[in-house]
């Protein structure tokens, strides 16, 4: 039994009503809260949440209150689970005070950040009382929160397992295994596509993908026969087509998109139909 | 040879006792790895060289520590019919004549600290050594030793922890035979749950309630695992436990493996203990050899078996989530709970998990053998049973206090303590480790229990109780904690990896009287933030020694700061 069976609730989900400041709202039984209150536009601050992976509850930021028995107990909802009955509250005085303790830390902690500089702002917070950590050495150029996004999209999602954290506690940093370019990357930018403060940092430089965040890592990338540009990350492309039907693997094989676009409009005129949307669906 | 019956587990226990008394003289020196630090091996080996040398008749053994760490290294000396007796710091020097004294049905006066005529093992033996040497102190006068008792460190320091036979013939395993053989998995909960006793690792969550939770809980598999990875600052006292009676551990956790339905045992045992390691290994080969771990236990079909995992050198790996991870294979990191260890997809490879400490499981045996009657007699209402500590730093007599729950700090301090090391005043105490905090001597007579240090401001903890005196800066006390604490920090939160780190930082400046009020008042802010914002239990707890010495000794960081 994995940890994911084991969370998640199975079969035909419940309805629960949650109550979130006073008003109501429907949810699946066992839905992470946060996700409901995303859904209803309910501000709840977060860095750390995605809704395709587990709980994970490392930024703290999204504390809520939950009403229990006449008592509040504060908690945070990316790790709550809906339930009939639930009532949290959001945004009370304990919570404001502590979670702006927290947005001081994390101007502290990644000071380039303009995305925590903004979230931090929308919450009053515009100064720090801590010291700024500023590193000119940092591959991830002083934005990181350490969220543990981008390790947990490689290694749970992506299944590449190319980046982790390096040391334990203030020293702890996102890279490769002891800071050199890794084989296990596909190239495939999850990391980046997650990240909530835009630390990671990728180019395509002519016939390689460099990932300047994760010690200059070069990934291959895939040439297209018909235009001779560079369009996507060899290995990626090669375990895509693996999973596609054979006739179509061979029709898309090393061409860009933009080529594939072109051949099949040039088909499907040849073949007097027109190339009417949706015919190549 | 299997232990299949009661009778076969006499017939040990009486070639154990051969052991214990082999009717001639017995020397035993202490050697766990406090004896061992201070020369415990050497006054071994200079023992066997003489004893050899002169080819007397003499059996020399280890045993584990009863607990005076200030008088090591402790030597016992039990002669047929003569009162065992304990010698305290042996050097090499003082082996010839020890000897030659036991050689003539003697022992040298001048070394010895007291005589035991006869020992309660309390798991069923009382072993009577004999009368005689009436001019050495009895045991039961020591001040060290007379406000204790002995309950979990019952044979430490007397039997052979690399010798099953000697735990047998104490009164070993017995207890094991009567729970599987004469009791069903639930008349064992509702011992342990009349017992009273509750975790021994600090947070006092119920023993029988967790079990329980662990039994009921519908998986076809589950696992028991025992909390070795003690890392408390000063603390050392599951150290001791393992070292010197491992098998009431492996006891504990048959017992327990049986009333939970567990098949397979964990010990997480922290890679620094490695005699610890090493003893524990030793014990659970011996136990298979007996049968006492394997299939068919006792011949009662049941089978189980304990495996040892040990830590990387992170404390945060003690957390129970971390601890999980890290036998797991994965990185020691808390996650948060629920899913708790003992429900499904919560604990060691998803399978519902039982989690106790090193001590509690050694109470287990205690209460099977004597009932949960006989247990809960022990300590204070709610607080039942005693509980070990490691009583260190500027304290007159350093050791393992056993004590019952419900001690006034005052007694362990003073009374047992004898005080200030260099006759210094005491000036606080600091208990539960880096998760603790500081409690002024006004409030001394604050009993030792779970509310009682809460209340304070303190916890339990494991058992470390450090002593500071008239010298120390109440400060630089929490400074030390929080750089402790930093440094241990996993880093997956922000308010313990940022916040601790930040703490550091202005305790820092405040000692390098650089600070301001202000400062103080950011300090106080922000461990208040960590201790409400924190994943684990390492983060919410870490602030304590901060927020404890900001509420006794506030004059102390007033001195520092400019206003």
């Amino acid at each position: 039994m994995t940890r994911k069976e084991a969370s998640s609730t199975g079969g035909a989900k419940k309805q629960v009503t949650v109550t979130i400041n006073g008003k109501k709202y429907p949810a699946d039984e066992g839905e992470i809260l946060l996700g409901v209150a995303v859904r209803e536009k309910i501000a709840i601050p977060h860095l750390c949440y995605e809704p395709s992976l587990d709980p994970y509850g490392a930024c703290r930021l999204c504390m809520v209150e939950v009403i229990k028995d006449g008592k509040r107990e504060m908690t945070t909802s990316c790790t709550l689970r809906a339930a009939e009955g639930l009532e949290v509250v959001t945004d009370t005085p304990a919570i404001v005070k502590y979670r702006n303790v927290l947005f001081e830390l994390y101007l502290a902690e990644a000071p380039k950040s303009e995305v925590i500089k903004e979230m931090a702002a929308r919450y009053g917070v515009t100064k720090t009382r801590f010291l700024k950590k500023l590193d000119t050495t940092d591959s991830l150029g002083n934005k990181c929160v350490l969220c543990g996004l981008c390790v947990r999209a490689c290694n749970e999602i992506m299944g590449a397992g190319a980046i982790g954290f390096v040391n334990r506690g203030p020293y702890t940093v996102v890279n490769t295994p002891y800071f050199e370019p890794t084989k296990d990357c596909f190239g495939c930018g999850a990391c980046a596509k997650v990240c909530p403060t835009k630390a990671v940092e990728f180019e395509d430089r002519g016939s390689e993908r460099v990932m300047t965040s994760w010690s200059g890592t070069k990934v291959p990338l895939a040439r297209c026969d018909c235009c001779g540009g560079y369009y996507a990350p060899k290995a990626l492309a090669i375990s895509t087509l693996a999973h596609i039907t054979p006739s179509l693997r061979e029709e898309i094989a090393a061409l860009c998109p933009v080529c594939r676009g072109r051949r099949i409009a040039r088909d499907e005129i040849l073949a007097g139909r027109g190339g009417g949307a949706g015919s190549h669906g | 040879m299997k232990i299949g019956s009661a009778a076969d587990l006499e017939a040990v226990r009486q070639a154990g006792m051969q052991k214990l008394r082999p009717g001639k003289p017995r020397i035993a020196v202490g050697l766990a790895t406090c004896g061992i630090a201070v020369g415990g091996n050497r006054v071994y080996e200079r023992l066997r060289e003489i004893i050899e040398r002169d080819g007397l008749d003499i059996v020399l053994t280890k045993t584990g520590c009863i607990g005076y760490c200030k008088e090591e290294p402790l030597v016992n000396i039990s002669i047929p019919n003569k009162p065992l007796v304990i010698l305290h710091k042996v050097t090499e020097a003082d082996v010839e004549e020890i000897v030659k004294q036991v050689s003539r049905g003697k022992v040298p006066a001048d070394k010895a600290l007291c005589r035991v005529p006869s020992w309660d093992h309390v798991t069923g033996c009382t072993l009577e050594y004999g009368k005689g040497f009436s001019k050495i102190p009895l045991y039961e006068k020591v001040p060290f030793f007379k406000a204790q008792k002995k309950v979990i460190l019952r044979d430490a320091g007397l039997i052979n922890p690399e010798d099953i036979d000697e735990y047998i013939a104490v009164g070993g395993y017995a207890a094991a035979l009567k729970a599987l053989t004469g009791m069903d998995p639930e008349t064992i909960i509702k011992e342990v749950e009349n017992s009273g006793l509750r975790g021994r690792g600090g947070a006092g969550f119920p023993t029988g309630q967790k079990w329980r939770i662990t039994r009921d809980a519908k998986a076809d598999k589950k696992y028991i695992l025992c909390n070795a990875d003690e890392g408390d600052p000063g603390a050392y006292m599951n150290r001791n436990e393992m070292e010197s009676d491992p098998h009431m551990l492996i006891e504990g956790m048959i017992i327990g493996a049986f009333a939970m339905g567990a098949a397979k045992g964990f010990i997480f045992i922290r890679a620094e203990y490695p005699l610890a390691i090493k003893r524990l290994k030793l014990a659970i080969g011996q136990a298979r050899e007996y049968g006492l771990l394997g299939s068919n236990i006792f011949g009662t079909g049941f089978s189980f078996d304990i495996g040892i995992a040990t830590g990387a050198g992170a404390f945060v790996c003690g957390e129970s989530t971390a601890l999980v991870a890290s036998i797991e294979g994965r990185t020691g990191r808390p996650h948060p709970r629920p899913p708790r260890l003992t429900d499904i997809g919560g604990g060691l490879f998803g399978y519902p998990t039982d989690l106790n400490n090193v001590e509690t499981w050694c109470n287990v045996p205690v209460i099977m053998a004597n009932g949960s009657d006989w247990y809960s007699r022990i300590g204070a209402e709610g607080n039942t049973g005693t509980k070990v500590f490691s009583l260190v730093g500027k304290v007159d007599r350093v050791g393992l206090v056993e004590v019952p729950l419900g001690t006034t700090l005052h007694t362990i301090v003073s009374d047992i303590g004898n005080g200030g090391a260099n006759n210094k005043k005491v000036k606080a105490v600091q208990t539960g480790g880096p998760s603790g905090g500081c409690i002024p001597l006004r409030l001394f007579e604050t009993t030792v229990d779970y509310e009682s240090l809460n209340r304070v401001g303190s916890i339990m903890g494991s058992g470390g109780i450090v002593v500071m005196d008239e010298d120390t800066d109440m400060v630089d006390i929490a400074r030390y904690f929080i750089n402790f604490a930093t440094g241990e920090s996993c880093g997956k939160c922000v308010p313990c990896r940022e916040g601790l780190k930040h703490a550091l930082l202005l305790l820092n400046r405040i000692m390098a009287k650089k600070g301001t009020k202000k400062d103080i008042e950011t300090l106080a802010l922000l461990s208040d933030t960590i201790v409400a914002t924190s994943l684990c239990g390492l983060g919410q707890t870490a602030p304590n020694p901060v927020l404890t010495t900001l509420a006794y000794f506030r004059e102390e960081y007033d001195a520092l700061v400019k206003p």
